[in-house]
């Protein structure tokens, strides 16, 4: 018998208690990772090509406060930006759903390609938002929840303007990280429902990575102390703008994943424990016949490591089929679009299960360390 | 014959390093559990808190949120002189025209920037809410670039302390005074002049409407009055209810929480099931002498999973002290209504601490359940036989 295999045995004489605890790890595992891509999920949104060269132009006071119309040319005129849109929420809710499940915004029809170039779709569907008022293109995952194609007409009842709008799709576009965004036209708006001469944002693409800084500057700049100030940001400091108003929800996620650790090593430990102190006459046994502390501590030690890296493999495992291969929009109710399993996680989750190994291990090793073996072969237990 | 209670009890306590691991466990996942609904409860009560059941608020029709609401001066002068709403000891209409609009504002641990409700109102929209009491400093006066914070919110944000000032639109707006919502809404706000408001953030429209109806009967008239009216489309209700609505936000909350609670008592009922299995296969021995003592199967059954359950009760009692200090603290998150700032508290009630102790009894009992099963089948020959 070697010794690994003796291990092996060992771990799995108890085959109910190994599983159960192989389990207990796998299901914290599972949670931390669940946990822990939320929080990423909700603090590092995931990134749209072309995000680089993307300018957000919002009303300084708040994003909710409208802009006007005039600021288009003096924005047009800036050095370095290559093409302005507006970029008006509509908060459109469709047949009658108590929520809204999809945004909407109003933009121009013949920006779309120049400023959300990797919103793809077919050319026709671009000829047809820019020849028809009323048309509308529409994300993927939104028109596959409602079964909508292209030729179809919408009715959304606006919460922020009175009434509602219909629209006909004239196109369903793939390939942002969140294809769910209904986009019309800003015109469409302003001669129906909407509020002539104002807007609700504007949005920008610069010619190169190089004229971002000059343009956002020159931008903030240019509405100074006038009725309407603005803040120009990136793409990306914009959407870490809305994370910030989520407030202490990351701090409760953080603290939950710190709780689910302590638990585990916890459970884990006493686990370990209990099997150790089972066989306490046999490892006094060992001693006996010669088998030093330290290869004691080792039989002990490879086996609670290896309780824990079987949790691991499939509590991690499991997360990672799960999320990748799962449908995370319907099994959170929308909240979540992507849910990536990030290596740098599955690396952290792996960590954690091998701290867990080595310090589930401790005490029950220290016990056998001190026993001595007259004192270990008289435990009854 | 049953086991007497003691036994049971003692036996939880006599093993107690096993036990107490599998009682801290339970203690944790029933803690994190309890933490996470008073979140959902408290921003409920928050919502529930507010309103005074005389007031009707009248909104825009179709708009979800006082913010994107708009009320015109016409539709305003209309409402206000109907014989329907009553008035104060001066005979003014107790009528309230408010503005809302969100502001951003930089927070004052200096992370990132969040929306904060801005409410312009006059003091007849004071009268009816007298929820909102002044704190320290003194109450806005009209025509003045003045606000009052709730103390909540000035907590989360700087420049929001009495004596300080901050910018937005283009002004320098004072803070002179703190106000308590008593756990209203109203917590999440910032109170200045309506006209002030309107004038600052270029809005020719009020927001909504707050008024008080004569009684119970002109209310219900006011609703019906303002539904057939074409020229008002506006969308009359309760006060209350329409507070009571806004709880949009506790869903993903309470998501969490049951998302939370299914896999944490997973495996709380896998460490629960290992101390059982344990706890039966070091008392071997002890079964069969109870067996043979004429104890029977079923009693032996119900014992164990009694024990189970006591161990998780006392783990569910544990983790809702483990949860009381959190009782009351203040925190705040992005409405999903107004899309601003929301404060509201931790809120553990007794029948949330019942249902987290139930919690854990049901973790308790399946986790005892097949260890039972396995001791109460225990052969007496066999069991009396090993060490």
């Amino acid at each position: 018998m070697t010794t690994a295999s003796f291990i092996l045995k060992n771990a799995f004489r108890n085959k109910r208690r190994a599983l159960l605890s192989v389990s207990s790890v796998a299901v914290s595992l599972f949670l931390l990772v669940t946990l822990q891509v939320a929080l990423r999920e909700l603090t590092l949104p995931p990134q749209s090509a072309g995000a680089e060269l993307r300018v957000a132009v919002r009303n300084k006071i708040s994003l909710t406060n409208p802009l006007p119309v005039r600021q288009r040319k003096i924005i047009e005129k800036v050095p370095g930006v290559e093409a302005v849109t507006p970029f008006t929420w509509f908060g459109g809710k469709y047949k009658n759903e108590e929520g809204m499940s999809f945004a909407q915004f109003a933009m121009d029809a013949d920006k779309l390609q120049s400023v959300f170039g990797e919103a793809k779709m077919n050319v026709d569907g671009y000829e047809k938002f820019t020849a028809e008022k009323d048309a509308c293109v529409l994300g993927k995952i939104t028109a596959d929840k409602y079964h909508l194609k292209v030729g179809d007409r919408i009715t959304l009842d606006s919460t922020v303007y009175p009434g509602s709008l219909s629209f006909h799709i004239a196109g369903i576009y793939a390939g942002t990280p969140d294809d769910r965004n209904m986009l019309f036209r800003q015109d469409y708006l302003d001669e129906s429902i909407g509020l002539p001469g104002y807007v609700g944002m504007w949005w920008l693409k610069v010619r190169s990575a190089d004229d971002m800084v000059p343009v956002i500057q020159a931008i903030n700049a240019a509405f100074q102390n006038t009725a309407a100030e603005v803040r120009a940001e990136s793409e990306r400091n914009f959407q870490l703008g809305f994370i910030s108003m989520l407030g202490n929800i990351k701090t409760l996620i953080a603290s939950i994943s710190t709780v689910v650790v302590f638990t585990l090593v916890l459970v884990t430990a006493s686990t370990m424990s209990m099997a150790v102190r089972e066989r306490f006459r046999e490892l006094a046994i060992l001693k006996a016949l010669g088998f030093q502390r330290r290869e004691l501590f080792a039989f002990i030690l490879a086996e609670s490591f290896g309780l824990a890296g079987a949790g691991a493999i499939a509590g991690i495992g499991s997360a990672y089929l799960l999320y990748t291969f799962g449908d995370i929009g319907k099994m959170t109710a929308g909240i979540f679009v992507a849910f990536e399993v990030t290596p740098r996680i599955m690396g952290f989750a792996a960590l954690v299960a091998a701290l867990l190994g080595i310090a589930s291990a401790v005490a029950p090793a220290l016990s056998v360390a001190r026993m001595s073996v007259v004192g270990g072969l008289k435990t009854l237990d | 014959m049953a086991l007497p209670l003691t036994y049971n009890f003692r036996n939880v306590l006599v093993r107690w390093r096993a036990t107490l691991a599998t009682i801290l466990g339970i203690g944790l996942v029933v803690a994190v559990f309890v933490l996470v609904q008073s979140l959902a409860i408290g921003l409920e009560k928050s919502a529930g808190n507010t309103g005074d059941p005389r007031n009707l608020m009248i909104v825009r029709k179709g708009s979800t949120a006082e913010s994107t609401s708009q009320v015109s001066l016409a539709q305003f002068q209309i409402i206000r002189y109907w014989e329907l709403i009553a008035h104060d000891a001066a005979g003014t209409p107790l009528v309230s025209a408010d503005v809302v609009t969100l502001i951003s504002q930089p927070r004052r641990d200096g992370r990132g920037e969040a929306n904060v409700s801005v409410r312009g109102l006059t003091p007849v929209g004071m009268t009816l809410r007298p929820q909102v009491k002044l704190l320290t400093g003194r109450w806005f006066i009209p025509g003045k670039r003045e606000l009052i914070v709730s103390r909540k919110i000035a907590r989360r944000f700087a420049g929001f302390q009495v004596g300080e000032s901050f910018r937005t639109a283009g002004n320098t707006l004072s803070v002179v005074g703190e106000f308590d919502g008593s756990n209203s809404a109203f917590d999440s706000e910032l109170w200045m002049d309506a006209d002030e408001a309107r004038s600052l953030f270029d809005r020719q429209n009020y927001s909504s409407l707050l008024v008080r109806a004569a009684n119970p009967e002109a209310s219900r008239e006011i609703i019906n009055r303002i539904e057939s009216d074409k020229r008002l489309p506006l969308l009359a209700e309760p006060e209350v209810k329409y507070y009571g609505d806004q709880t949009a936000t506790a869903l993903p909350i309470k998501i969490l929480g049951n998302f939370l609670a299914t896999a944490m008592s997973i495996g709380a009922v896998f460490a629960a099931m290992n101390t059982m299995y344990a706890s039966v296969g070091s008392r071997t021995r002890e079964i069969g002498t109870l067996r043979v003592l004429g104890f029977r199967r079923r009693t032996i059954l119900a014992g164990f999973i009694l024990e189970g359950a006591l161990l998780a009760a006392i783990g569910g009692i544990l983790g809702c002290l483990l949860a009381l200090p959190l009782h009351g603290v203040s925190t705040g998150t992005m409405s999903f209504n107004s899309f601003s700032e929301t404060v509201f508290e931790f809120r553990i009630t007794p029948w949330l601490a019942v249902k987290g102790i139930t919690f854990a009894i049901v973790v308790g009992v399946i986790g005892s359940l097949m260890p039972a099963i396995r001791a109460s089948r225990l052969p007496v020959i066999a069991a009396l036989k090993s060490l």
